[in-house]
């Protein structure tokens, strides 16, 4: 589909600023109007963004949205999104901004094309617009007995109107669509296997390229003997560029055989660092740390202390491991470059695509297939993997990882290890606070999301530290939030069970957090923590986070019996303000809640010399439906709150809960994840 | 080689030792089925062989030949859904759907020689999936649903 397609049958055109930035930022450069929604002369809506879907049903949210505010059908809503020729620049889908960020502004844009509709209807029918409302795609009049379809008021118009800094959205009390659970528009595609990822994708004439990986992170490629790959049918080619070696063959199968047959020599860098050693060396490696907060007096804290504890918690290497392993395809027409891939920011990739081969960013068109799933990553490489065949060949080229690839040569969670040192009162009421993490990978920024505590406490020091990292660490669902919160939440239980007070009251003597106290309380209620059983094996364990914007409380109950955890029930506490579709965050909430079932219990990549020795399913356990608990989610936001994120919140307590709950079933102190290999 | 998939017949030319999920994807561009581990552990690669759920990655073509192949496009009867496909919609049973056509293969498949499994039969059908997302509340939902049972949710 090509911009002109539809451009040349709009018939409103609504538009916005040409970036989305949450608030204004002077770095952004001035540039045209970036098209936000059209109506075409025959009604067909559609919406434009450069967010993704990857799962979390953004399309679905915007639809809803529109539909909403618009007075249309949801599923006459095309939502065109992550083409960096159709849509408008954005920052890459993550941190769960999408509803909070670009939601709100195609609302805006909706409500401006319902009042443009009005208007137009109103000087057809020589009324005053105020007298004037919208219903099913159409402008009523008369006492609603009479109408005329927005299709019939746009015809003949080509209207271009910008959305006003004053825009009027529907009142809560008037949603017909939101916050009402909605299935999917993209349902049936997902249950019929039409939907395209980005390993589905096939273009005229292109060919499949594999690429020779080194033994181990850091080697060096010392000698090569490509002759037996040659020789096999439906070799087009071996591209060679230094320590860059890959194939390019006419099938998938015969490229991956051919990579098999080249013998090759690396000189392997003699990194001592593996998983067994780690919890120590990143603190030996860190680089300087940076204070995020820092108030009041430590030391007069600790000197007012009635006991003052010091724990040390370490949390390992996590593999994203989503469904789809990374894949791309690239095509160069000239010096025009176009790549359909499963990135989350296509702008952002665009832009590296351009400075890698020295081309103007616009000459760069990148086009977001349907995504199996991120979590934070998807290779950064296999679009410049792709595009280096590509242009060697000069033909289309897909590669496609496979899972030995996608463990070992994308990127993981960063490894961490905190210190955290407390000083409490005789009344139970934290006094001192210093809390020091050590985040694997140079991205400080991954570190510090989740660090700060939500608790009351004057004398505190909150300092976080980038540690140089033996693998390739990345983007995981909530950054450094699920980390953090693990420490955090399991000192405040080593301190709560120190001093002989319930979890859930010396959580909640030590929070003025109204939203946060409200999904605790909200959680303990309807998981029934006060009359919860206590039985031999059966343990019982809370935590709360913050992340997004949004706010969580979680109670869990495990069983602990012959070396195993089993998570069996969980109650969540969810505030996210306004809750677009229920049954969409929901379901965000019950994933993070499975996926961080699996980092607390059983997930670890194991590394050793630069080299990750657990590369597949087999070796690197991940939750399955046999595993999974009752799960109950209790909404607590208020609906005149604006919405906030869903998507990541979820997973930041519950491995600390789990934790927790474990800890209370066997009465030993977990210190560090994964809980189950050391039961 | 003849392969008869979702009730029709192809004559392909391919290498012995390709997999069974490399045909359908390659030469039949049947790419509903997914490619996911390549080592049978994940489940993604589903299709039915004589009815019996079976992973295609690690399915030589040869052994499938001349057998009744059902992929995830040829599950509906026509436009009208299966109901294990009606339930995952009505129950949003996926986030990113990369894992779904397996799911609702061996679901499919469970329901054809158990019409009314219980939670445990569900559960232990579908061990050998993964869903990423974490989907699977809703999976056992769908499931149930589709095995007709009114109090599924």
């Amino acid at each position: 589909m090509s911009g002109q397609d539809f451009q040349s049958e709009v018939a409103l055109k609504v538009v916005g600023p040409p970036r989305w930035t949450p608030e204004p930022d002077p770095r952004v450069p001035p540039g045209d109007p970036a098209t936000l929604l059209t109506i075409n002369g025959d009604g067909a809506v559609s919406a434009f963004s450069g967010k993704v879907e990857y799962g979390q049903g953004i399309r679905n949210g915007f639809a809803m949205e529109i539909a909403d505010e618009l007075d249309i059908a949801v599923d006459s809503v095309r939502v065109v999104l992550g083409d960096t020729a159709l849509v408008p620049q954005d920052r890459g889908t993550t941190g769960s901004a999408s509803t909070r960020t670009v939601g709100i502004q195609l609302r805006r844009a909706a409500a401006t094309a319902r009042q443009t509709l009005i208007d137009l209807a109103a000087t057809r029918l020589e009324v005053d617009s105020g007298a004037l409302s919208t219903r099913e795609g159409s402008v009523v009049f008369g006492g609603g007995s009479k109408s005329v379809r927005y299709a019939d008021l746009l015809s003949g118009h080509t209207l271009t109107v910008a959305v006003p800094d004053e825009v009027t959205l529907k009142n809560v009390g008037d949603f017909r669509v939101m916050g009402k659970p909605s299935s999917r528009i993209d349902a049936v595609s997902r249950v019929t296997g039409s939907a395209k990822y980005a390993q589905d994708v096939v273009i005229p004439g292109m060919l499949y390229g594999k690429i020779l990986r080194p033994p181990s992170y850091g080697a060096t490629l010392r000698q090569i003997d490509t002759a037996r790959a040659e020789r096999i049918g439906g070799v087009v080619s071996i591209v060679q560029d230094g320590d860059f070696v890959g194939v390019v063959a006419e099938r998938e199968d015969v490229a991956e055989y051919a990579i098999e047959a080249i013998r090759a020599r690396w000189e392997e860098s003699r990194d001592t660092a593996s998983d067994w050693n780690l919890p120590a060396l990143l603190k030996e490696r860190a680089g300087e740390s940076v204070a995020l907060r820092e108030e009041g007096s430590l030391q007069s804290g600790f000197a007012s202390a009635d006991r003052v504890l010091e724990s040390t918690y370490y949390v390992p290497y996590i593999s994203n491991a989503q469904m789809e392993p990374s894949a791309s395809v690239a095509r160069w027409d000239g010096d025009d470059l176009t790549v359909w891939c499963a990135n989350r920011g296509p702008f952002a990739e665009r832009d590296s695509l351009a400075e890698m081969f020295g081309i103007d960013p616009k000459r760069v068109r990148v086009i977001a297939a349907e995504i199996g799933g991120s979590f934070g990553t998807k290779s950064p490489s296999v679009s410049h993997e792709a595009a280096r065949l590509a242009k060697a060949v000069d033909a289309p080229v897909r590669v496609s990882y496979d899972r030995a690839e996608e463990f070992g040569w994308s990127t993981v969670r960063p490894a961490a290890t905190f210190e955290i040192k407390s000083g409490v009162d005789v009344d139970g009421k934290i006094v001192s606070w210093d809390y020091a993490a050590f985040h694997a990978g140079e991205n400080a920024f991954r570190g510090q999301r989740g660090a700060d505590t939500p608790y009351d406490v004057d004398n505190v020091r909150i300092s976080v530290a980038a540690s140089e990292s033996p693998l390739q660490a990345g983007s995981y669902r909530s950054l450094g939030g699920a980390t953090n919160h693990f420490a955090r939440e399991l000192h405040m239980d080593e301190i709560a069970i120190s001093m002989g007070i319930d979890p859930l009251e010396f959580r909640l003597r030590n929070l003025s957090h109204e939203r946060l106290r409200g999904c605790l309380t909200a959680a303990a209620e309807a998981f029934g923590w006060e009359s919860r059983e206590k039985r031999p094996g059966v343990g019982y364990g809370i935590a709360i986070g913050y992340d997004a914007g949004s706010f969580t409380a979680q109670i869990v109950e495990v069983a602990v019996e012959n070396q195993e955890a089993r998570v069996t029930r969980v109650t969540v506490g969810f505030d996210c303000g306004l809750v677009v579709n229920p049954d969409g965050a929901r379901n965000q909430i019950e994933g993070s809640i499975v996926m961080g079932m699996g980092t607390a219990l059983w997930e670890a990549v194991e590394f050793d010399g630069g080299r990750i020795l657990n590369d597949g399913f087999a070796r690197y356990r991940v939750p399955r439906i046999t595993d999974t608990p009752e799960i109950e989610v209790v909404f607590t936001g208020g609906d005149d709150v604006p919405s906030s994120g869903a998507g990541e919140p979820g997973i930041v307590p519950i491995a600390a809960a789990i934790a927790n709950a474990v800890r209370d079933a066997t009465g030993t102190a977990i210190e560090e994840l994964p809980i189950v290999p050391r039961l | 080689m003849h392969l008869k998939v979702n009730d029709e017949s192809h004559e392909v030319h391919v290498d012995a030792e390709r997999t069974l999920l490399s045909v359908l994807r390659h030469e039949l561009e049947l790419t509903g089925t997914k490619y996911g581990c390549g080592e049978g552990n994940c489940g993604a690669c589903t299709v039915l062989i004589d009815g019996e759920a079976t992973r295609s990655c690690i399915t030589p073509v040869t052994s499938a030949s001349g057998r009744d192949i059902t992929t995830i496009e040829g599950l509906a009867d026509g436009d009208k859904l299966h109901p294990v496909q009606e339930a995952f919609v009505e129950h949003t049973a996926f986030q990113c759907a990369y894992c779904t056509s397996g799911f609702i293969m061996s679901s499919a498949a469970l329901l054809d020689r158990n019409p009314k499994p219980d939670e445990e039969q569900i559960k232990s059908a579908l061990s050998g999936h993964i869903c990423r997302c974490g989907a699977y509340v809703r999976i056992l939902k769908a499931v149930k649903s589709a095995a007709g049972e009114g109090d599924a949710g």
